[in-house]
């Protein structure tokens, strides 16, 4: 959002409470020409300062800082994009997203709503058969899904449209979402109840969206694993000496929760298990209060919410935040070799490569998505731009399936979408478990994705910088919503599709 | 004069937003809830497109198509055919039984606008006991 910053942001917001400058000066305990500069952008803000600044405004620093606008607005322009509005830009979204974010809000929720229906259609649509009743619903679903689709656009699209119509076009929005609900359910009786209980989302789609919102990155894990691990590096030994010792100072009630890893696991894994459960008992106030959070509604979904932000600190714990950063991009993302270097597993690294996300010294953005080898998929994080699939399969054509036939190393793929965004998938088969003759191997497949414009900055794009199509996989999201019908590995033909593809003109 | 647009289709909320759509673009726009009364309309007002859904209640669109495809005085009508079935037969069909264009639900906005606009910026060359599918 380079034309509105935070100088602008404290301006604004000062005003809206008309405070003069001279009094929010005063009161910050600097002069009134230096908060002019500020405001101007003629000198930097930040640190204890900006906080002051935020408190003194009743707000919070990621306000003034614009990060919680820069997610809005690049989940406003991701949802554009899927909705097929290339002409929609970053800083029109960005636009959107600051002056109204609480219709960017709506929005995003509104779009969330209509595409767990579509999905929900989409599944169901395997089942209808010529049963009228079957047909009469689906009709119905379908006809709810096409309004909640046509005001959602109108409502993006139409910027000048008056209150009332807005208001209006609201309204149908979410009283056709919840009679959608109702038709979803009905459908679900009526086919024997057989897709479970209609529940708006699973637990580990909770904790999915918990993690999406946080944009994968939790500031105040990072800074209590970073005390954490000050105070071992303090004492004489390595760090993972520091941790097994004071694994073995806890008492049994203190780790109970946290079972100590089977012996056979590899050596990384043994570390992180490890790393894990001193969290999980040093720690617990720091992991409670990250996931006090309204948006995990169950146990279950707190219960692994706490798993996974416990992997996280554990994460922040054994690579930690600006080292490991500073790292990456010396070793130019070679994720082998920052594994290396930390003694961490391809996945560990991969991992801790998509949460480097803090305002100001952020790595490059990547995707992550894990794959086992029925193409269930598992730990999707998207990037602007680029959704990784949460329901049912992917493309078949991304490396995360590919990476399976190749032992060992990872694979790179220059992938196109549809609609022509380029992106690097980096993908490799992992194992987690050393299995005993005899005893099935647990494997999955591991990948990261970013956009190509990083390609330069990473080990993986060399080769994949200049403009070679013959490089280039074309690919889609899944066979459902894709629009390249000459496709060889189409599973499914592409239905619910509103496009190009989807229509067609008699010649005249 | 500005062009005119019939609009056939029973769902009350996907007719709004579609009268919406139309006179936003220019259009001045006429609209049926049932296929009967939908055929009449094209009779009476003479539009120069018809967007026609294939589930109407009375007389649903393939009906519709026939007898608007077989009277007399409707042969420069366009008619885009919105369906909630994107299965490859019924698009053969509605073109054979002579639809000019087919766009499935839900739709995009732009995409529907563009067909309207790109139908209706040529006159209809063919006869509609003429018209052939050649998608």
């Amino acid at each position: 959002m380079p034309d509105y910053t935070t100088g602008k942001r404290i301006r604004d917001r000062r005003l809206a409470q008309e405070m003069t400058q001279a009094e929010l000066a005063k009161r910050a305990g600097i002069s009134a020409a230096y908060l002019n500069l500020i405001e101007h952008d003629k000198r930097q803000i930040g640190g204890s300062l900006l906080g002051k600044i935020a408190d003194l405004l009743r707000t919070d620093l990621a306000d003034l800082t614009g990060s919680v606008r820069q997610r809005l607005a690049s989940d406003v322009l991701e949802i554009a994009r899927a909705l097929g509005t290339p002409d929609v830009d970053g800083i029109r979204a960005a636009q959107f997203a600051d002056r109204h974010p609480e219709w960017a809000r709506i929005f995003i929720r509104l779009h969330r709503a209509y595409r767990d229906a579509d999905e929900t259609a989409i599944a169901l649509s395997d089942r209808l058969s010529q049963d009228p009743t079957v047909r009469e619903l689906s009709h119905t679903v379908l006809s709810r899904v096409t309004a909640i689709r046509s005001f959602a656009e109108i409502l993006q699209q139409h910027g000048d449209i008056g209150h009332s119509d807005r208001e209006r076009f609201t309204t149908i929005i979410t009283d056709q979402s919840d009679e959608l609900a109702e038709s979803a359910r009905e459908m679900i009786t009526l086919l024997g109840g057989s897709l479970g209980e209609a529940r708006p989302t699973s637990p580990a789609e909770e904790v999915d969206d918990f993690f999406i919102h946080h944009g994968n990155h939790f500031p105040s894990l990072e800074d209590a694993a970073g005390e954490l691990r000050a105070r071992f590096e303090r004492q004489p030994g390595t760090l993972g000496s520091q941790i097994a010792e004071r694994l073995a100072a806890l008492s049994e009630t203190a780790n109970r929760h946290e079972p100590a890893p089977p012996s056979h696991m590899p050596e990384t894994t043994v570390r992180f298990a490890q790393a894990r459960r001193l969290v999980v008992a040093d720690l617990p106030d720091a992991l409670k209060s990250v996931i006090d959070d309204d948006r995990l509604t169950t146990n279950a979904a707190r219960e692994r919410a706490l798993r996974a932000v416990a992997s996280y600190a554990a994460a922040a714990l054994l690579f930690p935040y600006e080292r490991f950063l500073e790292t990456a991009e010396q070793a130019r993302y070679d994720i082998d070799r920052i594994g290396a270097i930390f003694a961490g597993s391809f996945e560990q690294v991969a991992h801790r490569l998509v949460t480097l996300r803090r305002p100001g010294a952020e790595g490059v953005p990547f995707a992550f998505l894990r794959s086992d080898a029925a193409g269930n998929l598992s730990k999707p994080l998207s990037i602007s731009g680029l959704r990784m699939p949460r329901y049912g399969g992917s493309c078949p054509l991304w490396a995360v399936h590919a990476a399976f036939a190749v032992a060992d190393r990872p694979i790179v793929q220059l992938a196109v979408m549809p609609e022509g965004e380029r992106y690097l998938f980096i993908a490799r088969n992992v194992k987690k478990r050393m299995a005993a003759y005899g005893e099935p191997p647990v494997t999955f497949s591991v990948m990261l994705a970013c956009d190509v414009a990083y390609s330069d900055r990473i080990v993986y794009g060399d080769g994949f910088t200049a403009a070679r199509t013959s490089l280039e996989t074309p690919v889609g999201h899944n066979c459902r919503s894709c629009r390249r019908v000459d496709c060889g590995q189409r599973a499914y033909a592409p239905v619910m599709l509103a496009g190009a593809d989807a229509q067609g003109t008699v010649a005249g | 004069m500005a062009r005119s647009v019939l609009i056939a289709e029973d769902e009350p909320y996907i007719l709004e937003s579609l009268m919406f759509l139309m006179s936003r673009a220019g259009y001045r726009v006429r609209a049926e809830r049932d296929g009967a009364k939908a055929v009449a309309a094209a009779v009476h007002s003479q539009p120069d497109l018809m967007i026609l859904d294939i589930m109407m209640p009375t007389l649903n669109g393939f009906e519709a198509l026939k007898q608007l495809r077989a009277t007399p005085g409707l042969e420069a009508l366009r008619i885009l055919v919105l369906s909630a079935k994107g299965q490859e037969a019924d698009r053969r069909r509605m073109m054979a039984l002579g639809a000019d264009s087919f766009v499935t639900k839900p739709f995009s906005n732009k995409d529907l606008l563009a067909t309207v606009e790109s139908l209706i910026a040529e006159p209809r060359a063919k006869p509609a006991n003429a018209a052939s599918d050649t998608s």
